[in-house]
């Protein structure tokens, strides 16, 4: 028996000392690549997570940038693109397992900001922001940098660019003309009706209302986190958080939304689709709901490939979700913090980095018309990237119909929004962290099918309501109500 | 201490075979065996990686499980993944012995080659492919089922978001795509069994169910045990492509399509708590484990010639 | 004799009428296994404005090859996917058979002092295993496997469960004569395992081989896990992403002649289930011949020793 055991802990003893000769051996890899981050000669590489389909030109775009940032800040990118549907999921996973990465694109959307910094998962930005950032303090709006702080420290560049969040209707301008329909009057929900049944009745193979699975009938509600049913209403004056789903409002959007869904308007699918991507490729819809900028249209016929329009759905409101709507991150686990902030500052400041960041390359993706305005060339498919998640907007070139000053239309855009109530009050769910898990799995049941009009709200909605309260949706609301309610009495910081 | 090195050196060839496999299975089964203790932590990134993050997070004992427990997931998953591998198991059983049976009466055996061949098919076909196939007959407006419907006045019915429907629904596709896999090996044993059996029972005078029941069976039991055993050894695990894919993870239908090993992977996904998913991972090996030993024990009981060990 | 005997045999048959009612049985049976698939392959051949107003039709009003001309056009990207499911699948097998038929060889040898523990070594990891996410953190970390195609060979390269079938495989069809008289012949163990098992039990590597290809050929869920690069992305993990799937043909493609207005003529949900078509058609094709070695696999495995 002793011998057994002998021979047992043998093998156990050999394997693991194989492991630890394995592992040491990573490690060490690791460490001499950490030794060059102390301003060596050799130029540090950084490695860049951002959102969107991932594109087939991003290393040879970034072996330019890499040429360029070399000389700069003696730095090298490595950009990694993960796709719009799997950029919260993965991260999650890849920061969890301690992934190698220095900046990291997150916001209120994807990947939530303020969640994973409370969680650790970014670096504290304060003093490097005063050492290497002191131009982009001075080029990005003050509202983004003190909006994106959380528990009074900053772990994040956000991007300068829109500051409200409005949304708007979008339509398929061929359509649009071919049916001679008029946008005028459309704003509310209930007013896109007469469109949205032309549409159905007169074509065929197209979605008239496109939505995937994230999409929510526009309340005038801020939302406390977003797509939790926790919200105050934007014109609140008792502060109270309420259950989005038990407000008049959302019942009548998700009536009307049923009624949009049994008509035919919107795939019977959308519920369970994923991204419209396919639909937008192939210009087979008609309407969709997204969020604006000042000239968005000319930006969307770009990338499609056809005339896209828009008409507002909603005011302008500057809420956390649109202040925390596109930040980069510097990895808490990153090698070379300084390195990152250096190059966060210069991607912010410097328009040809930024450009070439954006674009691609000049004469391959892009041609200059004259020295702002820029064409796409066919090959830009190959590199057709989101402007909004790669930093500062307001130094990018413009598309061949914006005016000369649409950088000033957004700076007039910025000043004219309405702060949300609750704007800058982030809330801190450690106490409720096994409820929030809870309602999150409801949230998983319910939410896409009621929002995109799948289900019907009359006998649905009380039975959704009933499962959050199951849930805990009422211990996590007292305590956000709490949070707020200290939030307010320390004046609102 | 000396022997054990002669030992040693007397088998180096074989412990030299055994060598690449032993690293596999200490990397890919044991090492993750010790990463579960994150299930009892409150997991907090640390710069050093995973290992020096669990090190460094904090221990909360069973909190994780208590998340688990305080709302009904936990006896939903697990009824589910109970559920439907019993209902998968008993009527794969029956079914697929049955069609077996079936198949080795036929007088034309070269048809039935071919049914064979057509039944084997769905076997080879991934979740993927099938979540199409399954697509194609499910689709609100333009699937097979909700037109068959249309052709009797009846209303197209919303498959992806009506839970009701979906027991049955997966019950069929798994069936579907396991039964012609079954049926063949079963079919593979009766025609092994001894002619001469059957010619005995013929001069007796025993019917053809009588030679069924009193010969086909008996002598297929060995198998059926075996291949039964080992479903119910893993029976506290879902297939995830068939409870992923097919439903097409639509979250109306979660109340009937979610198994462990979904939840597992949902949880990851919508709420990244790691140690939150990790207890739902351990809680499965856990029960799983279990369940083998018990029945592994039973079948010992009963004939200890077909225990796996 | 011989005559009675045949006469018995014919007895033996079941009734005109029930063989017919059987048949009939099995040959629904059957045809509803291999419908689905057909009825894909219509769906594929459908006029795209045709499916979007009638639905998924049997007999569709207008046929069109439209689908499969954007594929081919679009081409490279497909095939690129090909290449990585292609690929991972031909050096999985290998490394699996590799590894798979040396620790069954070792643990199936009497005279080998350890093979107890290596046998509870393996089947212990039938028995329990850290789940999902450990394993994620040892591939991703430990073994930095990730957006490499390793990540979707290694962690489906062992199974403890082939192990055991060709363990009994080896003990059950290799006499233990033949390698007594090679070793008094003086041959090393490799050289016997080499030259007189592996010939001897080549039904058995053929079933294992089969079932791991199957099992590479067919896998998704690691590709979803561990790969980001869209170059490494293989032909099910393609076909997964269903509502992005042809943006992402269209944008991995090196044929820039697809300019941004061409586009929209994209025969978008008749070309998804014609990549649905093409992935499964080698299989479609090759699985008639192999069938019999997957039989032999549960029935060899279930001989216990």
């Amino acid at each position: 028996m002793s011998k057994m055991k002998t021979r047992f802990s043998f093998v156990l003893a050999t394997l693991l000392s194989l492991t630890l000769v394995l592992s040491a051996c990573g490690g060490s890899k690791e460490s001499a690549g950490g030794g060059s981050g102390t301003d060596g000669d050799k130029p540090v590489e950084l490695i860049w997570y951002t959102i969107g389909t991932p594109q087939k030109d991003v290393d040879k775009v970034m072996t330019e940038v890499s040429k360029y940032t070399k000389e700069k800040i003696n730095a090298t990118i490595k950009m990694k693109m993960i796709d719009w549907g799997d950029y919260s999921q993965k991260m999650q996973v890849n920061v969890a397992s301690g992934e190698p990465m220095d900046i990291i694109f997150t916001s209120s959307g994807g990947f939530d900001y303020v969640q994973n910094a409370r969680k650790g998962a970014f670096y504290k930005l304060d003093d490097l922001l005063d050492k290497y950032g002191q131009d982009l303090k001075k080029t990005i709006d003050p509202a983004f940098l003190s909006g994106s702080k959380v528990d009074a420290h900053n772990y994040g560049i956000p991007a300068n660019k829109e500051l409200p969040q409005q949304e708007v209707w979008r339509f398929n301008k061929n359509l649009l003309d071919k049916y001679k329909l008029d946008t005028s009057n459309i704003r509310s929900l209930d007013s896109l009706e007469p469109l949205l049944k032309t549409i159905k009745e007169k074509e065929t193979g197209v979605t008239a209302f496109a939505m995937d699975k994230n999409y929510v009938p526009y309340v005038p509600y801020d939302y406390i986190i977003q797509n939790l049913p926790m919200a105050v209403k934007l014109d609140t004056t008792d502060y109270k958080i309420v259950n989005i789903l038990e407000t008049p409002e959302m019942k009548e959007a998700l009536t009307t939304m049923h009624k949009y869904y049994k008509a035919g308007y919107v795939s019977p699918e959308a519920a369970t689709t994923g991204s419209t991507n396919d639909l937008m490729t192939s210009g087979n819809w008609f309407l969709d709901r997204a969020q604006t900028q000042p000239l968005a249209d000319n930006q969307w016929s770009a990338s499609y490939g056809y005339p896209v329009v828009s008409t507002p759905a909603s005011d302008a409101i500057i809420t956390n979700t649109s202040v925390q709507g596109s930040i980069m991150a510097i990895s808490a686990n990153s090698e070379h913090p300084e390195k990152a902030m250096e190059f966060l500052n210069l991607l912010n400041t410097d328009q040809k980095l930024r450009n070439m960041v954006d674009s691609g390359l000049e004469g391959t993706h892009y041609k200059k018309v004259d020295d702002k305005h820029i064409e796409n060339l066919p090959e830009s498919k190959n590199y057709d990237m989101p402007s909004y998640s790669l930093g500062n907007n307001m130094l990018l070139y413009l598309n061949p119909n914006d005016p000369d000053n649409k950088w000033d239309e957004f700076k007039k855009f910025n000043s004219a929004g309405t702060n949300s109530p609750i704007l800058s009050f982030n809330f801190d769910g450690t106490k409720v962290s096994s409820e929030l898990a809870a309602v999150q799995n409801v949230k998983e049941q319910f939410w896409a099918a009621l929002m995109t009009g799948t289900l019907d709200p009359e006998t649905n909605l009380p039975k959704a309501i009933e499962k959050f309260n199951q849930a805990g949706l009422d211990k996590v609301i007292a305590e956000a109500q709490k949070q707020l309610d200290a939030w307010r009495a320390g004046g609102g910081k | 201490m000396v022997q054990f090195f002669r030992n040693l050196a007397k088998n180096k060839v074989m412990l030299f075979m055994v060598l690449p496999g032993a690293i596999w299975f200490f990397f890919f089964s044991y090492l993750p065996l010790v990463g579960t203790i994150v299930a009892f932590k409150q997991y907090r990134f640390s710069r050093e990686g995973f290992w020096a993050s669990i090190a460094k997070s904090e221990w909360v004992g069973w909190d994780n499980f208590k998340f688990l427990f305080s709302t009904d997931d936990a006896y939903v998953i697990t009824r589910n993944t109970l559920l439907y591998n019993i209902a998968f198991i008993l009527l794969g059983l029956i079914l697929s012995v049955a069609m077996a049976i079936l198949l080795s009466e036929l007088v034309n055996k070269r048809l039935a080659k071919i049914y064979q061949t057509g039944m084997f098919l769905p076997y080879f076909l991934s979740w993927v492919i099938v979540g199409y196939f399954a697509f194609s007959f499910l689709s609100l407006d333009r699937g097979m089922l909700n037109q068959i419907l249309g052709w009797f006045g009846a209303d197209p019915v919303q498959w992806y978001s009506e839970s009701k429907y979906w027991p049955y629904i997966l019950v069929i596709v798994n069936l579907w795509k396991a039964i012609g896999y079954s049926s063949v090996v079963y079919l593979a044993s009766i025609l092994g069994i001894d002619k001469s059996l059957y010619e005995a029972a013929m001069i007796d005078g025993a019917s053809k169910w009588q030679q069924i029941r009193r010969i086909t069976i008996p002598m297929l039991s060995p198998i059926i045990i075996i291949m039964t055993l080992l479903a119910v050894g893993r029976i506290f695990y879902a297939d995830f492509g068939l409870f992923y894919q097919v439903p097409r993870d639509s979250g109306t239908l979660y109340s009937v399509t979610n198994v462990i090993d979904t939840y597992v992977y949902r949880g990851l996904k919508t709420t990244g708590e790691i140690g939150m998913s990790t207890a739902a991972g351990l809680y499965q090996s856990i029960v799983g484990f279990v369940l083998v030993i018990v029945s592994n024990f039973v079948v010992r009981k009963m004939d200890k010639d077909s225990a796996l060990f | 004799m011989a005559e009675v005997i045949r006469k018995k045999r014919d007895f033996h048959h079941i009734s005109r009428g029930w063989n017919w009612v059987l048949n009939l049985i099995a040959a629904v049976f059957a045809f509803l296994c291999v419908f689905p698939f057909l009825f894909v392959v219509i769906i594929s051949l459908t006029d795209e404005k045709t499916l979007a107003r009638d639905g998924y039709r049997l007999i569709p009003a207008k046929w069109s090859l439209e689908a499969y001309r954007f594929i081919f056009q679009t081409g490279d990207t497909l095939l690129r996917s090909y290449g990585v499911t292609l690929l991972v699948t031909v050096l999985g097998t290998l490394i699996s058979l590799i590894l798979i038929s040396l620790y069954a060889y070792a643990i199936s040898r009497k005279s080998f002092r350890y093979r107890r523990f290596f046998a509870i070594f393996a089947i212990l990891t039938m028995l329990f295993n850290g789940g999902m996410i450990p394993t994620y953190m040892v591939v991703t970390q430990l073994l930095s496997l990730k957006d490499t195609i390793w990540a979707m060979i290694l962690p489906l390269a062992m199974n403890a469960f082939y192990i055991m079938i060709l363990r009994t495989f080896y003990s059950t069809s290799v006499p233990d004569a033949i390698i007594e008289s090679g070793k008094i012949d003086g041959a090393g163990d490799f050289y016997i395992f080499l030259k007189i098992v592996l010939p001897l039990s080549l039904p058995g590597l053929a079933t294992i081989g089969l079932f791991s290809t199957l099992g590479y050929w067919n896998d998704w869920f690691n590709a979803l896990l561990y790969i980001e690069n869209p170059n490494l992305v293989p032909l099910q993990s393609m076909l997964m992403r269903i509502e992005s799937s042809i943006q992402f043909i269209q944008q991995n493609s090196a044929n820039s002649s697809l300019s941004m207005t061409a586009l929209q003529s994209i025969p978008q949900d008749t070309a998804r289930m014609a990549m649905v078509v093409l992935a499964t058609l080698p299989i479609v094709f090759a699985y008639p011949f192999f069938q019999r070695y997957f039989v032999q696999g549960l029935t060899v495995g279930a001989v216990k020793e």
